[in-house]
């Protein structure tokens, strides 16, 4: 097992970038590698010690062997952790646009939030978000129409709108409330929302499931009143109390399900 | 600055020079038949020489590139590289910003490469873009076929004034040639309709594909163009398309060609798009045959591949009705554009894959036809580049043209669908390109079709646009090697360009402007003063633009590289 711990002495207003920094990468690295290393930032690289006091432990025979912590603020850092395949990102703190993004494999953790584009089509792995996230969470770069495919994104606190543009696969789940057109475009997964979101989740969807426990402020005109269920089992997944199913969306010959707490979404029957 | 580049293995078709051992001269930009003891030396032993590549077909600058580019970052943020000291960043794949259209050129050893549809009203753009554009020249076909006051001339037959029209737009939008995209079609789609076939007429024109590509032709004829006429025919990618193609071809052959370069007075564009037989995509068979035939049979027509290379890519074309179907078809995203009184056009991202039998088809139906016409003279090498895929695939076609082997085990491992092998004849085909063959096809015969006296063969006179590749073609077999024949057709030893080293060792290693490449027909100035005054009434009523702010002004084009014409009437 190797840990590798990154503690900020120096910020930088301008991001730095990290997509070389993943386990499959730095695996092998020892501490005199990383002080040779230089981190992209903007459009220029600087010595990585110009920013972090470096320390490594142990040894690693493969990436899933490695942690790697950043022991404070990563909020001027982008693609963190993105197309790692393997091993254990931790983040003392925010992380910038593009945390996880195309993730294969392994798991980050971020305590504190992430900016947009977090997770953004993530293909496996987890990754775990301790606040809140901003835009485009678990969802395709722009213009694409392929976008997350697997793996598993928690958020403890809120999401922004967009959440899970175009996702074809695996699993969200948002403790917290999450802002509009959740799930859009989306063809397969699952998508969890315990809190309240503003409107229209699901638009343009054209299959996969989004539960909402919390309370839903407007439904798009394509979702369709299937019927008032009782303890749903949704991909797997044991809910208990009353639902509205909606199927959606009709616009897009969608067969997509949307439930919605019963209790708390009243409004809309 | 005198050269010499000694003793590689030259093929130089136009000059009937198959493979010998020699040294290439030039001096001040162009080819030389000595030098002076001054002269320095690039030594290339043993290694392959050609003239600099000449592509007849793609679409790299202008307003459709643009739209492509802004509404497929997805496609942009592949290829990305950073910039260096001689290069500006490149980005994007099958539509790549300017810069890296220009280096991804020059590192394959192209020199000239053709823009293939120039709606008039959008040729600013286009010459902007190729300011962008470095390291290669570039001749833009300006599209006639859909244009108003063409339909209207040929309706009431009038060819000299066509001419004087062709005359005076190839000035005003500083264009090379004519070039024709499914005539009457996409002016139908201005009203939400397309035209099947060459006699079925455009709504409200009344004048049919026939009529129109005869006149633009005859007034092509007219004038004494470099080019003959460069069509996109009707149907494009419908089953049953191959009767549309062969009448759109012989509908030509009674015209009498005006030029002593050129053989042809047609040249047929993406080929393979336009080769399926069947009634739908389930029944879809390939169509080659009757039009390889034809061809083989005929020598006013010439043609080029459209070769699909099984990549994920964007097509874009003037064919905006065309355009709606593939978006019918796919699902994916699209863009449309209406181009007034000129054109109308549209683009849609396309996944070309191994797996899927349609598509595999249609990579057999390119390769059938390069390898079923005969004469390679007639034949070039293309991808409609972004269209079938990007233009970076050439050197891949390359190797698949040069070894049987390589097309014979791509269907028999399943890296091509079942369909490739049982509805076409290319298992049966085993013809193999040699080098002399694809220097025909990618040098010598776009000379010759497209006029271009001056380059695309290395006698004296000639720009000295050459192109060597690290393969020693005496010491190598590209049908057992096709990985190889790729890889050094992509990176080139050397690419000159006017007599500049532009490329070394497949990188680039300098950066200079492109030239536009256009026409000027002299001794027509009186037509085509009389034709201006008499449209422009028509003109003001119907344009958005004021025709002071739709002329492409001489700073647009600089630098140039002008071919006068002189018309002969």
């Amino acid at each position: 097992m190797k840990q590798i711990t990154l503690t900020p002495i120096k910020f930088s207003s301008i991001a730095l970038e990290f997509d070389e920094l993943i386990p499959d990468e730095i695996y092998g690295w020892s501490k005199e590698d990383f002080e040779k290393y230089e981190v992209p930032v903007g459009n220029s690289r600087f010595p990585l010690t110009d920013y972090y006091d470096i320390e490594v432990e142990g040894e690693a025979q493969s990436p899933e062997e490695v942690k790697m912590i950043i022991d404070g603020d990563a909020g001027r850092v982008k693609y963190i952790g993105c197309k790692m395949d393997a091993g254990e990102i931790v983040v003392n703190g925010d992380a910038d646009l593009h945390a996880g993004a195309e993730m294969e494999g392994g798991s980050l953790t971020v305590n504190g939030n992430a900016e947009s584009y977090c997770g953004r089509e993530m293909k496996g792995g987890e990754i775990t978000i301790k606040g809140n996230v901003r835009e485009y969470a678990g969802t395709s770069y722009i213009g694409e129409w392929r976008g997350m495919s697997g793996g598993k994104l928690t958020i403890h606190g809120n999401a922004g709108k967009q959440l899970a543009d175009a996702m074809s696969g695996g699993e969200i789940h948002v403790m917290g409330n999450c802002d509009i057109l959740a799930g859009i475009h989306m063809t397969k997964g699952f998508i969890q929302i315990d809190g309240d979101v503003t409107r229209w989740p699901g638009g343009q969807m054209k299959n996969g499931a989004i539960v909402i426990n919390g309370r839903l402020e407007r439904l798009l005109e394509g979702f369709e009143l299937d019927a008032i269920v009782t303890d749903p089992e949704v991909e797997g997944r044991q809910f208990t109390g009353k639902y509205i199913k909606y199927t959606g969306d009709i616009g897009v010959n969608g067969k997509g399900t949307l439930l919605l707490n019963a209790e708390k979404n009243r409004h809309h029957l | 600055m005198e050269y010499i580049l000694k003793n590689g293995i030259v093929y130089d078709p136009i000059n009937e020079i198959n493979g010998e051992k020699k040294d290439v001269m030039f001096k001040d930009g162009k080819i030389v038949n000595s030098v002076s003891d001054d002269a320095k030396v690039i030594d290339v032993t043993d290694k392959l020489v050609m003239p600099a590549g000449i592509d007849v077909h793609c679409h790299l600058a202008g307003p459709k590139l643009c739209v492509g580019r802004l509404y497929r970052p997805e496609d942009e943020r592949r290829g990305v590289k950073p910039k260096t000291d001689i290069t500006r960043p490149e980005t994007g794949f099958s539509i790549p910003n300017c810069p890296a259209t220009g280096y991804r050129f020059s590192k394959m050893g192209y020199g000239t490469v053709v823009e293939a549809a120039v709606p008039p009203l959008e040729a600013k753009h286009t010459h902007e873009e190729i300011i962008a554009i470095p390291n290669i020249d570039i001749p833009p076909l300006t599209l006639f076929g859909n244009n108003w006051f063409i339909l209207q001339f040929a309706k009431e037959g009038r060819i000299e004034d066509i001419a004087a029209f062709v005359s005076a737009w190839l000035k005003i939008t500083k264009g090379y040639g004519v070039k024709i995209v499914n005539p009457c079609g996409s002016e139908a789609w201005g009203w939400g309709m397309n035209v099947h076939g060459i006699d079925d007429p455009a709504p409200y024109w009344d004048v049919t594909a026939r009529e129109v590509i005869r006149a633009l032709a005859q007034a092509n004829e007219m004038l004494g163009l470099p080019h003959s006429i460069h069509i996109h025919p009707n149907d494009l990618g419908h089953p049953g398309n191959f009767p549309t193609t062969v009448n759109t071809i012989d509908c030509m052959k009674d015209i009498k060609k005006n030029s002593e370069y050129r053989n042809q007075t047609i040249h047929l564009t993406h080929a393979q798009f336009h080769c399926y037989d069947g009634t739908s995509w389930r029944d879809v068979t390939s169509g080659v045959e009757p039009v390889a035939d034809y061809i083989n049979k005929h020598d006013h027509v010439t043609m080029d591949m459209g070769q699909v290379t099984l990549d994920e890519t964007t097509t874009m074309t003037a064919d905006g009705p065309m355009e709606y179907d593939l978006y019918e078809l796919t699902g994916l995203k699209w863009a449309n554009k209406d181009i007034e009184l000129e054109t109308a056009s549209g683009l849609v991202p396309f996944i070309y894959s191994g797996r899927n039998p349609v598509h595999s088809l249609q990579w057999a139906i390119g390769l059938e036809l390069a390898l079923m016409i005969e004469d390679p003279w007639k034949v070039c090498l293309t991808t409609d580049s972004p269209n079938a895929g990007p233009f970076i695939r050439y050197p891949r076609v390359m190797s698949w043209l040069m070894s049987y082997q390589r097309r014979a085990e791509m269907m028999d491992n399943k890296e091509v669908h079942a369909w490739a092998g049982r509805k076409s004849a290319l298992g049966t085909l085993d013809r193999e390109y040699d080098f002399y063959d694809i220097a025909t096809i990618t040098r010598a015969g776009p000379s010759k079709i497209y006029g271009f006296e001056d380059r695309g063969h290395l006698g004296a006179g000639a720009i000295a646009d050459i192109a060597v590749y690290d393969l020693e073609p005496n010491n190598f077999d590209p049908t057992r090697n096709a990985a190889e024949v790729e890889k050094a057709f992509s990176n080139a030893l050397y690419t000159i360009k006017d007599g500049q080293i532009l490329v070394k060792d497949g990188e680039i290693v300098k950066v200079v402007s492109s030239k536009h490449v256009r026409t000027e027909v002299e001794g027509f100035e009186d037509e085509e003063k009389r034709i201006l005054e008499e449209i422009m009434p028509f003109f003001n009523r119907y344009y958005t633009v004021k025709f002071e702010n739709y002329v492409v002004h001489d700073h647009y084009a600089e630098p140039s590289s002008v071919y006068k014409v002189n018309a002969s009437k």
